[in-house]
């Protein structure tokens, strides 16, 4: 890797979450520390329930932590109000969830377009046709997501989440809900995206060989960095 | 600014499209109440609207000038003569008499005598078609009448029939359709009868003393000069009385803002009845939009562009909602225009106005607004990591001062609003008062019922239990139910119990003490021979007699009563003719307040006894002075005392009564009534009376009962069906909680189809649930009804309080009933569905 690529891009520094129920608190992530670089893919691996998920989740600020500091470019995050983060996650963050989550009401292109009229910088649909013809789909930009198979939802989502050009795309589980043949399509097209863009992918997977694609894997196990 | 906020409404729409389906209670519940709103204030604002524009033809100029008992004043008609055109009435009450098949049938009429040039502004319709001064000429010594068409139907009379008026003959030339001056002349004893003035001059019945009212209508060349003040200056020092279209149409204006105020508070209820189902609604809304707003702010978006988002939707639903109810209700009075010109006006042409349309829009808007808010905070509660993980309940636990801020002031314009409604700050008020109190007693109590109902342990058996757990927990829709319903139902037991209380003040008056019959326009020189019949046929003290005349208050304590602030509710008593008696004894059943009756022999200046509650209106108390117009001379008279007056009684009722002065020798009549011996003697004395002097007329209590009864009765059924109103508002606002509760309802089902529960045994269940659910509305509804209703017929009416008990459990039953049917034929799908089947699609 070239130096600039070795830029700190996201630091975590003895990172704790507690969620608390009626009954019990359950200690999901019990002091991870890890740093991510500018440009580098990092794959997360671990069973289910061993913290992957909150983990980047953290990292996209949409889980609030109990104890450590997140630092994005060297500033804190973990401190942020609820409506800084939103402003921190639209300018810098895109999110491909497992289950797509896309809007129902609306078309491909609307939802593609999404993250750009929430933050107010909506101008025309080019970017959203040149991405959606990108990810395969230029002839189904005006379906809606009922319309569409789960590869073309996640495709969908794919382009939904670089819209807004941001430094760091987070993907859960992405291929979760896909079949093989469609999870390697996503896969490919993913890290070509993620090469075209320049970002910084952190990818959650429980598939190895999907992880092997990263530059770096990252094993979690109980709430803590194993590997 | 306009690019950002397009761009916004634009999101909202897109979020929005496919799920205008959730909204339909709400849109119902919006519906409904701004639809009540604009159309009562549409037809009201109508109403006024035409009274303005017919008012000369209604009154039948632009004065009415008036005397009693004696003809104007020369000079004065002369005056009106030569200034303006003049029409000159008279008119009086009589028995009408007409012999069928040798059965004599009598009805009090009111007889209007017009000139050949009445009316001066608008027409009478006569069926068959003639023109009135035609139609009323003598022919052939044929005198001729118009009969109006209620008097052709109770005595089964027609065109070409004689009557008698008096001892004279009357051809019936034609039935009055329409009467241009009828609706600010109201004939209030009797169907009305138009002849010719020169034909009454020949009938006798023009009796000195006799209740005669001699009436011009005038229209004045120079309108500008001649105001109602300079005729005032005119008619100065004597016993004429002017109306003009400006204070006629007021009592009009107020009569139709009081009616529009009662039906407008029902609209008012009936939103914020619906208020209950937008909030519900709107907050089952966001719980299906739950994972929508996760995924806009995973996506970025702060909490208050969400907050704008789902606001700018609601918004969407309301003018979708608002603008076919404004629609429909400004379109009312075009539906009832034929009805309306038929009863009121000749003819009708409705319009449209702002006011009402713009009252109807904020009220809706400010009760869709305030019943939202909460809902839609509860947007900042969701949080993105939902996507993921389904956290703990979405609760607001506090409100910021901001929004509670914003509540405060929609409230504060609801309040500015409805006292703009009802346009009288004292009433508004009250009504304000007692709704708040109404809202909050209602709140409270279903909260303190809910909290007792979770705290005690039921013995009844493990049903009961599952239900009092399924109402009282935290997200059940229950206490919505209770509310919304307890709202229209504590409205219609109020009404009831007020209702049964004044019909059984009423029942008994009329069976204890109300006299039988009323004899009016007894002469003086008549009385004695009167009371002689009346003894030997009624015997001892079933018969009472009052000297009366008419004259009008001038001054109070020396301040004229032009202009001159007095209570609202006694205003009446200084605007026209009252009635006078005079009695140096103190009239039977008297009860005196202050004071003491002047002695039997009093012989001094003029004292005057006045009616308790007036005097307390007027602000007069012992000692203060009053001066009366009678035939032209004045009175001053001082009161000496004060005395309870029940009109209820229906017996002669003066609210003044003189001294006896010089004043008994002025023209004067007598009226008398008899005491209910039994209708056999009641009826021989009373034919005997008016057959043998044809200037008495005789007012039976029974049938005039009868019909004010009938009246009553119609009153009651409108009012009673305009405040259902409410308890459909209630039912909307059921539906909508079933909606938003189906999932729920599915589980629930599914999980009792699981553990071995029958179709049947659910739908039991259910039936029980909701049934208690209905009676704890109704016992909160009945305690509300029973205080509302007791503060107000003790503090307004002053009478007992009585309990139509029937009624009162038939309403109490009504809405269990009401609930639990429609419950349970809106989830009888819900009943059948498969367990498996749903906790695959939905868990």
């Amino acid at each position: 890797m070239k130096n600039e690529n070795k830029k700190k891009l996201i630091e975590l520094e003895n990172i704790h979450v507690d969620l608390k129920s009626s009954f019990e608190t359950i200690n999901v992530l019990k002091g991870i520390n890890l740093k991510i670089f500018k440009n580098e893919s990092v794959g997360i691996i671990g069973e289910s329930g061993a913290g992957k998920s909150t983990l980047i989740m953290c990292i996209a600020g949409l889980e609030l932590i109990s104890k450590g500091k997140i630092l994005f470019k060297k500033l804190p995050i973990h401190n942020l109000k609820e409506d800084d983060l939103a402003l921190y996650r639209s300018k810098n963050i895109g999110i491909i969830f497992q289950s797509f989550n896309l809007l129902p009401s609306m078309t491909a292109l609307e939802n593609v377009n999404l993250p750009i009229e929430i933050s107010g910088n909506f101008k025309n649909n080019t970017m959203a046709i040149e991405l959606l013809t990108e990810v395969g789909l230029k002839n189904r930009i005006f379906h809606y997501p009922h319309q569409l198979s789960g590869g073309e939802q996640q495709r969908v989502a794919i382009a939904r989440s670089l819209i807004s050009n941001p430094e760091i795309l987070i993907a859960d589980e992405p291929t979760g809900n896909l079949d093989k043949k469609n999870s390697e399509d996503v896969m490919k097209l993913l890290f070509k995206l993620k090469k075209d863009f320049g970002s910084t992918l952190i990818l959650v997977t429980h598939d190895k060989s999907v992880a092997k694609l990263c530059d770096r894997i990252i094993k979690i196990d109980n709430g803590l960095i194993v590997k | 600014m306009f690019i950002e906020t397009f761009k916004n409404l634009s999101l909202s729409f897109r979020e929005l499209r496919g799920s205008f389906n959730e909204f339909k209670i709400v849109v119902a519940s919006i519906f409904l109440g701004v639809f009540i709103i604009s159309a009562v204030g549409s037809i009201s604002e109508n109403l006024k609207s035409e009274i303005k524009n017919k008012r000369v033809e209604m009154l039948g100029g632009n004065f009415e000038l008036s005397t009693t008992y004696q003809e104007f004043p020369n000079n004065i008609k002369s005056w009106l003569e030569n200034n303006g055109k003049t029409t000159h009435l008279i008119e009086l009450r009589t028995m009408l008499s007409y012999n069928s098949q040798s059965l004599l049938k009598r009805r009090i009429v009111e007889l209007k005598a017009v000139e050949n040039n009445y009316p001066l502004v608008g027409k009478v319709i006569i069926s068959p078609y003639q023109k009135v001064k035609l139609s009323l000429r003598t022919k052939k010594n044929e005198k001729k009448i118009l009969i109006d068409k209620s008097l052709k139907e109770q005595l089964g009379i027609d065109v070409g029939d004689f009557v008698y008026l008096g001892k004279s003959k009357f051809k019936i030339n034609g039935i009055i359709e329409k009467e241009p001056d009828r609706m600010f002349s109201f004939a209030t004893f009797g169907p009305r009868v138009l002849l010719s003035i020169d034909v009454l001059k020949e009938t006798g019945l023009l009796k000195d003393g006799s209740l005669i009212k001699y009436k011009t209508k005038f229209i004045p060349n120079n309108k500008n000069k001649i105001n109602l003040a300079f005729l005032n200056d005119l008619v100065k020092g004597t016993n004429v009385s002017i109306r003009s279209i400006e204070n006629t149409t007021n009592n009009f204006n107020n009569f139709v803002d009081r009616t529009s105020i009662f039906i407008s508070l029902v609209g008012l209820i009936t939103l914020l009845i619906s208020g209950v189902g937008i909030s519900n609604g709107v907050k089952g809304y966001i719980i299906k939009k739950t994972k929508n707003i996760a995924i806009i702010k995973s996506l970025g978006a702060k909490n208050s562009k969400v907050l704008n988002i789902y606001l700018n939707q609601i918004l969407m639903i309301f003018l979708i909602s608002i603008i076919p109810a404004i629609m429909l209700g400004i379109s009312i009075p075009y539906f009832f225009s034929s009805i309306i010109s038929q009863e009121l006006f000749n003819t009708f042409k409705p319009s449209i106005f702002l006011q009402p349309i713009s009252i109807s829009f904020l009220y809706g808007l400010i009760i869709c607004i305030l019943f939202t808010i909460l809902p839609l905070l509860k947007t900042y509660k969701i949080k993105p990591i939902e996507l993921i993980r389904n956290s703990s309940e979405n609760s607001l636990n506090e409100t910021s001062y901001k929004i509670k801020g914003i509540i405060f002031i929609l409230i504060s314009i609801l309040c500015g609003l409805t006292m703009n409604l009802i346009n009288d700050k004292k009433l508004s008020f009250y009504i304000l008062i007692s709704m708040t109190v109404s809202f909050v007693l209602i709140y409270g109590l279903t909260n303190l019922k809910f909290y007792i109902l979770s705290k005690i342990k039921f013995k009844l058996g493990t049903t009961f239990e599952y239900i009092r757990k399924t109402i009282t927990k935290s997200n059940s829709f229950a206490r919505s139910i209770v509310i919304s319903f307890s709202i229209g139902l504590s409205l219609l037991i109020t009404l009831n119990i007020i209702e049964s209380s004044l019909d059984k003040r009423i029942t008994a008056a009329i069976n204890q003490q109300a006299p039988s019959h009323f004899l009016i326009d007894i002469q003086p020189q008549q009385i004695e021979k009167i009371k002689t019949t009346a003894l030997s046929i009624l015997g001892n003290n079933n018969f009472n007699s009052q000297p009366m005349l008419r004259g009008r208050i001038t001054e109070l304590n020396n301040q004229s009563v032009q202009g001159l602030k007095v209570d609202k509710e006694v205003e009446w008593v200084l605007r026209r003719d009252r009635a006078f008696s005079w009695s140096n004894k103190i009239p039977n059943n008297t009860r005196l307040i202050s004071g003491e009756w002047w002695s039997e022999n009093y012989d001094g200046p003029l004292l005057v006894s006045i009616g308790d509650k007036i005097a307390k209106g007027l602000n007069l108390k012992i000692g203060d002075k009053i001066k009366f117009n009678i035939l032209g001379r004045n009175f001053e008279a001082q009161i000496f005392n004060t005395r309870e007056i029940i009109w209820e009684n229906m017996d002669i009722n003066f609210i003044f009564i003189l001294s006896n002065s010089n004043i008994e020798n002025a023209p004067h009549s007598w009226i008398a009534t008899t005491k209910n011996i039994g209708p056999n003697l009641n009826n021989s004395f009373v034919e005997k009376i008016v057959s043998e002097f044809s200037n008495i007329s005789s007012i039976s209590i029974e049938e005039s009962y009868k019909s004010i009864k009938s009246i009553l009765n119609l009153l009651i059924i409108i009012i009673n069906s305009i405040a259902l109103i409410t308890l459909f508002s209630g039912i909307i606002v059921l539906a909508g909680i079933i909606d938003v509760s189906k999932k729920d309802k599915l589980y629930e089902v599914a999980i009792l189809k699981i553990l071995g529960a029958t179709p049947r045994r659910v739908a039991y269940l259910w039936f029980k649930e909701y049934f208690i659910i209905g009676l704890i509305s109704s016992i909160i509804s009945l305690i509300i009804g029973t205080l509302v209703s007791y503060v107000l017929i003790n503090s307004i009416f002053n009478i007992e309080v009585y309990f139509d008990l029937k009624m009162i459990l038939f309403l109490s039953l009504l809405v269990p009933f009401l609930i639990t049917i429609f419950s349970l034929l809106k989830m009888l799908s819900l009943i059948k569905s498969k367990p498996l089947v749903v906790l695959r699609a939905y868990f």
